[in-house]
């Protein structure tokens, strides 16, 4: 397991240092003065100007420009933006946690919806069930975010006025920052009216995350189907059989868990679908997240927020990623050895 | 009494050219505490009438018989439940490839435990947990694990391919099965652990009483094991009777093809000269002749074999042929004797 551990480190580092070399070039690629690009300080006069170009070691190789850059990024200074001259880093700091608040609920109603449904499906294989929610899936898929978002709100908030149609919770509550994931925030404060701030947080976010659930999750149904209908062919579930266990031993001891196997590697893969939507669903549901200060920051043309925007969030779906990775070695003894390359 | 008697089991694949039959009304009879052999080449339908006997197949396969049954209990008038709960109580099957046939993310001990029937153990069910755990050393033991505690924690992919056999064997003797079906138990494994493996199965049917279905497609290991042999020839019957007479007197052309074509029988044959065999390949499934299916390549075929023989039965010896081989051939000691005056 620590041979694991290091191996994915290491594969963290080095995705991580191909990445700021991307948001590195992009500076150089932006229309405008590099340096500029780096710091975002579209009004410095020439004495900061100066001082800019020295600690970006603009004087210097391109290599060790690049070593400037980086150690800029690990100090954890991404530069001002280039619209409000306010500083990215506190930003993005503000705005990340509600994008992961919103991108984890949602990936987990798309698997807990998506998952069984596509074992039941598999378990019905041919049948009536099967059909029904494999044409549910693909109806699903079919769905644009953008015109679901709207038609859920249109529905949901002005129709039925069940549930609030934007923003991350109502005004009248006011809640510390903590970790700027919401609803954890609400839990740790003190305030008389926790509860009813939580119960009000939770029915901001239903409708986003179902709005952004929706496309992952019939992913999940075809692919939990898919894996399933593979499983119940093999082998060892024949046996299973012949040992005389009966039909829900045979699913739930056996087939769900080498199924999930299989579903589980996908996810990472489909986490960085499901980040896409939830940036235009944020636009929707104006959601204050990183996804829409990205959106707005390419109207703006504001070229050092897009740049440390898009390196932030990689960073985080690649994160996501390798926790998925931990995940699928804790469930699947034959990925804990380390026989093969990865 | 028979232990399993099954006459004319027929097994239907449905194909976009209409049914097949996979297997053509193949009649077969265990006696009780009788090692029976069942031969034929990969394809003659060996592992699906297992299967089928086992109520394991995938349900694009239809099942037909005229008489199926277990200790004289008709099995036919019995509803699937009930016959699935009989035959899983009596009967257990190991499979080829045992490691495939092991959950890869159960541990061993688990999915032997699980093999364990509720009925078996006695006690409150806080003591049910520690009963089941000695029961499982018991099994591993039983089949030659000495090291059980290591076994039990380990994934099947962490063990051999012949110590997976082995707990295979162990799961199928947790039900205390009076009839086990091994389906090629040996595939794919080393001269050495086959040998282990078919001497504990030999050591279970002489010891436990215990009746043994033995699949496999090479009749010359077979020899060994079992009392009796049922040849099947692409999903048909061919021949029947006990392992001496199979492998001496063969009645069948395919039989005497069979037993021409292993060295062991052979032993007399000098050395770079080729073996007996049957020209052509075994028939696909799509394309199979009528009548005799070994008509094609049989070389005592004619014109009657375009209709599916009879079995006819002489002293307990059942051969499914037209023109059976009923004298001995002596063709081997010539040939031997003529090679040794071509030397000479």
């Amino acid at each position: 397991m620590l041979t694991f551990t290091l191996r994915r480190l290491s594969l963290f580092v080095f995705t991580m240092l191909v990445l700021t070399m991307l948001s590195f070039s992009l500076s150089f690629l932006f229309p405008g003065d590099t340096v500029i690009n780096h710091s975002g300080q579209i009004n410095a006069s020439a004495e900061e100007l100066a001082e800019l170009n020295k600690s970006y070691h603009m004087d210097q190789s391109i290599i060790s420009q690049y070593g400037a850059y980086l150690k800029h990024i690990l100090n954890g200074d991404f530069g001002l933006s280039a619209v409000n001259q306010s500083s990215i880093s506190h930003d993005i700091l503000k705005l990340l946690p509600a994008t992961i608040e919103l991108s984890l609920v949602a990936l987990l109603i798309a698997m807990l919806i998506g998952i069984p449904l596509g074992f039941v499906a598999a378990i019905y294989h041919n049948k009536i069930a099967d059909s029904a929610i494999l044409s549910l899936a693909m109806l699903g898929y079919s769905i644009p975010v953008f015109w679901l978002g709207l038609l859920a709100i249109l529905f949901f908030s002005i129709g039925l006025g069940w549930l609030p149609s934007s923003g991350q919770i109502s005004l009248l509550f006011e809640i510390k920052f903590v970790t700027g994931i919401q609803l954890i925030d609400i839990l740790l404060s003190d305030s008389p009216y926790k509860w009813q701030a939580f119960r009000d947080a939770s029915l901001h976010i239903i409708l986003p995350a179902c709005v952004i659930a929706v496309a992952p999750a019939t992913i999940f149904i075809r692919l939990s189907r898919a894996s399933m209908i593979d499983v119940l062919a093999s082998s060892y579930i024949r046996a299973a059989r012949a040992k005389g266990l009966n039909f829900r031993q045979i699913i739930f001891r056996h087939a769900t868990r080498n199924a999930l196997i299989q579903i589980i590697r996908h996810v990472g893969l489909q986490f960085a679908n499901l980040v896409t939507i939830a940036m235009v669903t944020e636009v929707i549901f104006s959601w204050p997240g990183i996804g829409r200060w990205l959106i707005e920051s390419i109207y703006q043309r504001d070229y050092s927020a897009i740049q440390s925007g898009l390196l932030v969030l990689s960073c985080f779906i690649f994160i996501i990623h390798i926790l998925i990775d931990f995940i699928y070695a804790g469930l699947n003894p034959l990925a804990r050895g380390n026989k093969y390359g990865s | 009494m028979n232990l399993l008697d099954i006459r004319n089991l027929s097994i239907e694949l449905d194909t976009p050219s209409g049914r097949v039959f996979a297997v053509d009304r193949i009649s077969l009879s265990i006696k009780e505490s009788e090692v029976r052999g069942l031969v034929g080449e990969s394809g003659s339908g060996k592992s699906l009438l297992a299967q089928a006997i086992m109520g394991v197949l995938q349900p694009k396969w239809h099942v037909h018989a005229d008489r199926f049954h277990w200790r004289g209990i008709d099995l036919l008038r019995l509803t699937i439940a009930e016959r699935k709960a009989l035959l899983c109580r009596d009967i257990a099957m190991i499979f080829q490839e045992p490691m495939s046939c092991l959950d890869p993310t159960t541990l061993v001990g688990e999915q032997l435990s699980e093999a364990i029937d509720r009925t078996q153990l006695t006690g409150n069910f806080w003591q049910r947990k520690k009963q089941r755990k000695e029961a499982v050393i018991r099994l591993l033991h039983k089949v030659g694990i000495q090291k059980h505690s290591q076994c039990m924690k380990s994934y099947p992919h962490q063990l051999t391919e012949a110590l997976c056999q082995r707990v295979m064997i162990a799961i199928a003797l947790a039900g205390r099965p009076i009839l086990l079906i091994a389906d090629e138990p040996t595939a794919a494994m080393e001269s050495t652990n086959q040998g282990q493996i078919f001497r504990l199965l030999a050591n279970l049917n002489q010891f436990k009483n215990m009746s043994i279905l033995l699949i496999s497609h090479d009749l010359e290991n077979l020899t060994n094991w079992t009392h009796n042999i049922t040849v099947m020839y692409s999903g048909q019957f061919v021949e029947a009777g006990t392992t001496e007479q199979i492998f001496n007197h063969p009645m069948h052309p395919y039989t005497q093809a069979l037993v021409g074509s292993s060295t062991k029988a052979n032993l007399q044959v000098p050395t770079k000269s080729r073996l007996m065999t049957l020209p052509g390949s075994i028939p696909i499934l799509q394309h199979l002749p009528i009548g005799c299916r070994l008509g094609p390549r049989c070389p005592r075929a004619q014109k009657t074999c375009v209709e599916v023989p009879d079995v006819s039965n002489f002293h307990g010896h059942k051969v499914s042929c037209h023109f059976p081989l009923i004298k001995e051939p002596r063709k081997k000691s010539s040939i031997k004797y003529k090679v040794d005056s071509g030397a000479n």
